[in-house]
């Protein structure tokens, strides 16, 4: 791999961590953060969390990495899934 | 015997001002109560506005404080209005029926306990922390009180007040509107009020007193869907107003005007008009008059369900209907053409029906206006009898366990008490789910399969519960409160909001299980379980919507609280009108000091000659599990039944704001009722 | 109907399909959830009224069935993609316990399953079935006089199917078809419902070979329990053991890329192209790859298919691949009259490598 790309993957995989992490201790997931697919569904189906989850998810997330996800209206398009939100996360942090 | 229930007074405090006349005059005048919120800091929400009460708009003091004397206010004014003094309420057997649910800070049952004190209410005095159903259940319950002749007078009603972390919470979930709030209108959201309200409901023609109404009948449900939205199709809701109309014994078509819940969100008033088309059909339920009082008075939380009806009250006297204040238009999904004019319409109506429905999806209905043909008939009555119990604390896990403790009479050792709920219940989604709810979840379950119950089609919603306990689950209060602490009032955890209320562990035990019929939180503070259980026989006997309620208590450690619990612990019985082994004898309810007097009672209404061969004084062994200690002594007494070790039982707890004696026999003896 | 029109039916408007492809079956009993409880992967938290989805593995954990589970009381209504209602019967005497109490039964021919699909399809439905329909939650049914609605659908939008006597669905479909009409609709085929699939991530037995693989490379895990024995548990506890060794990413690319085409990173080849199909929404090819796990990720342009001499890039992208307009409608506020007025957020926000 060339080293950007190693380093973006490493970015990735680092954050993907984090948020899973979250995910499983703070949401209250049940579910061990590897086992935790990348592109599952977190709304509806998926992991089957609901509108009250989200509330709560934005919230957690905009202060863990200072994200400002919080009433705006593209909140609900950015965390579709994990990889939605690190996408966010590093776009936020201008890393990709 | 049958009494019917008279509404002979009433008092408020409210956004709209305090003391009934200032209510009337504002009503009339299409005035709102809703304006800048000033009590607190809204800068970092998206509302801004809330009814408060006139004169306390900028009292931050301590909510229980601030409830106190709302509620004294509001009972003041009752009592004047009914032309009663505290001499009068001395000399009677007086009950006070409270909604409030206090948001879980404190044991709920301590305004109850105040307000009875410096009123002199000497009758039981029950509280109902079932949030936004509080009062409204807590009116139904006085029916009941008066029908059965456990009460001579009941003074019912709910208290509530508005504190920036109750703001701030309904803020995160995005349920409050910018401005104010327009139920069945265009504008999309509610606005949070606060404050309290009394009904005087009597016994007819025992005193010179005016009847302004008469108190038909109430229904209750639980939709057993989700923390804080309601079933979208309003089955739930169509339920409760099919159950209170049928308690009342009158026909959809007798009803003239509805007070609607109508909180302005989106997800209730589509729900709410989903349940009026369900139970009224497209003809009447397009015909019938309908508006929401949270226009001029705001969501009272616990006072909303008093608050609203004292509207209809004012004026339905006057031949009006009341409007929905701010109404422009109807909201698509919405009624058509709710009452929206700028003061009430003329209207002539005998009957009223007036609803709420709660976080949790509870809810309940009311009905009042003429006596009604059928309302002096005394009611055939069914026996009830309790078929199975389950126990839960540190080293109870079965009932036998159970019995070993009360032989040895000494407490149970301290162990950290576990379950496993995801194992007991497989097929249950559990996530999320905090202490209370997962104790009250396992006792419950247990104890339906214990009576070889599965619930399934019909008996869903023909299985009640009602839960005592006396605040909401201790993690979720500390999850909530730390999430402020830690992260400031605009960003609350609102899935802990969800849960911070007393009523909490009941719902989440119905959607596990599915269970759909009549259900409430109560509290007495100590004893709260035997009072559940209280209620239940009595619902049972007297009700036909159900055929079974589960009477259940659960406690929460919580000893950083004064009057917290000292330990984990829940039990459930259920109580059925399919004949068991044992039989609900006799009840007796009474005011905290006179516990003989609850005795007395639950053995007349047995009937029996003889004493009960046991006695079992609840509070012992298992001390510092007030809500708890009473149910697992019932459960005991079961037991003892079942085993032929006595053949009559009297259980009996001497609870913090009422007495409840429950008389089981075996059921080779027969007595006349 | 070309491709491109049926597939803005169901991305603007409304669309019909009749789902012959899937399986209709219902089971019976008071041990009915517990036997589809011992086949299907997915722990079964059974709520009336609501749908579950889960899949059938073999032993070695390769998905052969795509499931819904929607139970009702003793009843289990089953929509099984992937196998025939024999082999169905087949996995449950294989796997169930013989003492269990349950019926079988195939509902096909006697019954047929219509779907519509669409941002508006609820709007179709609101004025065929009842106004109530917008207050069905996704995920759930209930049964109306002629049979069972179903909230769900795989392509991103609102998507409800019914479940109808043959005669009834007949006469439905003439009808439905008619009021779709004047809502920019169409009949539309599987084609370009398994298109809409693919660009929204939903999973699909039908994409491509799963040969070798298991929920864990395809990213269904939230679809296996973690508690319950079922057929492949032991297979996928080997695999996770082992450490997946590929997981599926999805990718666009302008053109040149095919079924089982193998990708090329700058040093070594990565991995290879599961599913891949043309995207009206893209404007250019969408699809499914199976890569290397250290470089399955998003955001990747650097991998390529190499056609003789040249090499055609993909870009690795995060699904769902687009912006499905239905999360704009508000069925309380919006109707298909009023779409002019929904913000012009085009579907697809990404750029083709």
């Amino acid at each position: 791999m060339t080293t950007d790309l190693t380093d973006y993957v490493a970015s990735r995989v680092a954050i993907l961590d984090l948020v899973r992490q979250m995910l499983r201790d703070t949401m209250k997931l049940q579910i061990e953060p590897e086992a935790i697919d990348p592109d599952a569904p977190l709304f509806g189906t998926g992991l089957g969390m609901d509108s009250v989850d989200a509330v709560e998810l934005v919230i957690q997330l905009d202060g863990a990495f200072d994200l400002e996800l919080a009433g705006s209206p593209e909140a609900f398009l950015t965390i579709r899934t994990v990889n939605t939100i690190v996408d966010a996360i590093m776009e936020a942090s201008g890393e990709s | 015997m049958s009494y019917t229930p008279h509404i002979t007074g009433w008092g408020v405090a409210s956004a709209l001002g305090v003391g009934r006349e200032r209510l009337r005059s504002a009503l009339l005048r299409g005035e709102t109560g809703i304006a800048p919120v000033q009590r607190f800091d809204t800068s970092l929400f998206t509302a801004q506005v809330g009814a408060m009460v006139p004169g306390y708009e900028s009292d931050d003091r301590d909510p229980t404080a601030l409830c106190l004397e709302f509620g004294s206010l509001a009972l003041r004014d009752a009592l004047e209005h009914a032309r009663l003094d505290l001499d009068c309420l001395r000399s009677r057997r007086v009950a006070l029926t409270l909604g409030t649910s206090l948001f879980g800070d404190q044991n709920t049952e301590s305004l109850a306990r105040d307000l009875a004190k410096a009123f002199s209410i000497e009758g039981p005095a029950i509280t109902i922390s079932t949030a936004c159903t509080s009062s409204t259940q807590a009116i139904g319950f006085a029916a009941d009180l008066i029908r059965e002749g456990f009460a001579d007078l009941v003074l019912a009603g709910g208290i509530d007040a508005l504190t920036p972390k109750l703001f701030a919470g309904f803020d995160a979930l995005g349920v409050l509107s910018e401005g104010p709030c327009t139920p069945f209108g265009l504008q999309i959201g509610t606005t949070l009020g606060e404050g309290a309200g009394f009904v005087v409901i009597e016994r007819g023609g025992m005193r010179d007193a005016v009847t302004y109404s008469v108190l038909r009948g109430y229904g209750l449900s639980g939709d057993a869907f989700h923390e804080t939205s309601p079933d979208p199709r309003g089955r739930g809701v169509a339920a409760a107003i099919r159950g209170a109309l049928d308690d009342a014994g009158a026909l959809e078509a007798e009803i003239g005007y509805f007070n609607a819940h109508g909180t302005g969100t989106m997800a209730n008033d589509t729900a709410e008009w989903c349940a009026v088309q369900s139970v009224f059909g497209p003809e009447l339920g397009g015909a019938l008059p309908l508006s929401s009082s949270k226009g001029h008075l705001g969501h009272a939380q616990s006072a909303a369900g008093v608050l609203e009806m004292i509207t209809t009250l004012e004026c339905m006297g006057a031949g009006l209907a009341p409007t929905t204040a701010g109404f422009e238009g109807a909201r698509p999904g919405g009624p058509p053409s709710p009452v929206g004019t700028k003061k009430p319409q003329p209207l002539a109506y005998e009957l009223a029906l007036s609803s709420n429905s709660a976080f949790g999806g509870n809810n309940c209905a009311l009905v009042f206006g003429n006596a009604g043909a059928a309302s002096v008939d005394p009611e055939e009555v069914r026996p009830v009898f309790v078929s199975a119990a389950a126990a839960l604390s540190s080293g109870v896990n079965t009932m036998d366990e159970l019995a070993s403790i009360y032989e040895s009479e000494s407490p149970p050792a301290e162990r950290k008490l576990r379950i496993d709920l995801a194992a007991e219940l497989p097929r249950v989604d559990l996530r999320g789910i905090d202490r209370a709810s997962e104790l009250l979840t396992a006792v419950t379950s247990r104890a339906l399969a214990d009576a070889g119950m599965q619930l399934r089609g019909k008996a869903r919603e023909r299985t009640g519960l009602i839960a005592g306990t006396l605040r909401a689950s201790a993690d979720s209060l500390e999850r909530f409160h730390e999430s402020v602490e830690r992260r400031g009032l605009a960003k609350p955890d609102t899935t802990a909001f969800a849960q911070v209320l007393p009523s909490a562990a009941q719902s989440a035990c119905a959607k596990a299980l599915n269970i759909r019929g009549p259900q409430s939180t109560i509290t007495i503070g100590e004893g709260s379980g035997l009072m559940a259980a209280a209620l239940s026989a009595r619902m049972l006997a007297r009700r036909r919507d159900s055929d079974r309620i589960v009477a259940a208590a659960v406690d929460v450690r919580a000893d950083d609280i004064e009057g917290g619990a000292l330990a984990d612990a829940a039990c459930a019985l259920v109580l059925c009108t399919a004949p068991t082994a044992v039989e609900v004898a006799g009840i007796g309810l009474a005011g905290p000091e006179h516990l003989d007097e609850a005795i007395a009672e639950a053995q007349r209404r047995w009937g029996s000659e003889e004493p009960p061969d046991l006695v079992i004084e609840s509070s012992k062994p298992f001390a510092g599990m007030p809500a708890t200690s009473s149910s697992f002594a019932l459960a005991h007494a079961l037991g003892l039944l079942r085993r032929g070790h006595a053949r009559t039982v009297l259980v009996s707890s001497k609870g913090t704001t009422a007495s409840v004696a429950i008389i089981l026999t075996s059921t080779e003896i027969t007595h006349d009722n | 109907m070309s491709l491109e029109d049926e597939y803005r039916a169901v991305r603007y408007g409304a669309a019909l399909s009749r789902m012959e492809h899937v399986g209709l079956l219902r089971l019976r009993g008071d041990d009915a959830i517990e036997a589809v409880d011992a086949i299907c992967s997915g722990d079964l938290w059974v709520r009336d009224g609501r749908m579950l989805q889960t899949l059938i593995l073999d032993e070695q954990a390769q998905p052969i069935a795509d499931v819904y589970v929607c139970p009702d009381d003793d009843t289990c209504i089953l929509m099984v993609e992937g196998i025939t209602p024999e082999e169905f019967s087949a996995c449950l005497a294989r796997h169930a316990d013989p003492d269990l109490e349950f019926e079988l039964e195939n509902l096909r021919p006697e019954h047929d399953l219509l779907s519509l699909h669409g941002p508006y399809a609820w709007e179709v439905l609101s004025k065929w079935l009842t106004p109530d329909i917008i207050g069905l939650p996704y995920l759930s049914f209930y049964r109306f006089d002629r049979g069972v609605c179903f909230r769900a659908g795989k392509t991103g939008e609102f998507g409800y199917d019914l479940v109808m006597r043959s005669e009834d669905a007949e006469v439905a479909r003439r009808e439905l078809l008619e009021l779709i009409s004047s809502f920019g609709g169409a009949e539309v085929s599987l084609e370009t419902l398994d298109l809409c699939a693919l660009e929204n991530g939903f999973f699909s037995i039908r994409h491509g070979s799963l040969e070798g693989l298991t929920p864990l490379e395809l990213q269904l895990q939230w679809r296996i329990s973690t508690r319950k024995p079922f057929p492949g548990a032991l297979a996928i506890e080997e695999r996770r053991a082992e450490g997946m060794t590929r997981r599926l990413t999805h990718f666009a690319a302008r053109d040149g890329v095919k079924t089982g085409d193998a990708l090329h990173g700058p040093d070594a080849p990565v991995g290879e192209v599961m599913t891949v199909a043309f995207s009206p929404g893209a404007g250019g090819l969408v699809g499914t790859a199976l890569l290397d796990i250290s470089v399955a990720h998003p955001g990747i342009d650097e991998f390529f298919v190499r056609q003789g001499e040249s090499t055609t890039p993909i870009r690795t992208v995060s699904s769902p691949l687009l912006v499905n307009r239905s999360l704009l409608v508000d069925p309380h506020r919006h109707s298909y009259s009023t779409r002019g007025d929904l913000s012009p957020l085009p579907l697809w926000q990404g750029s083709l490598p």
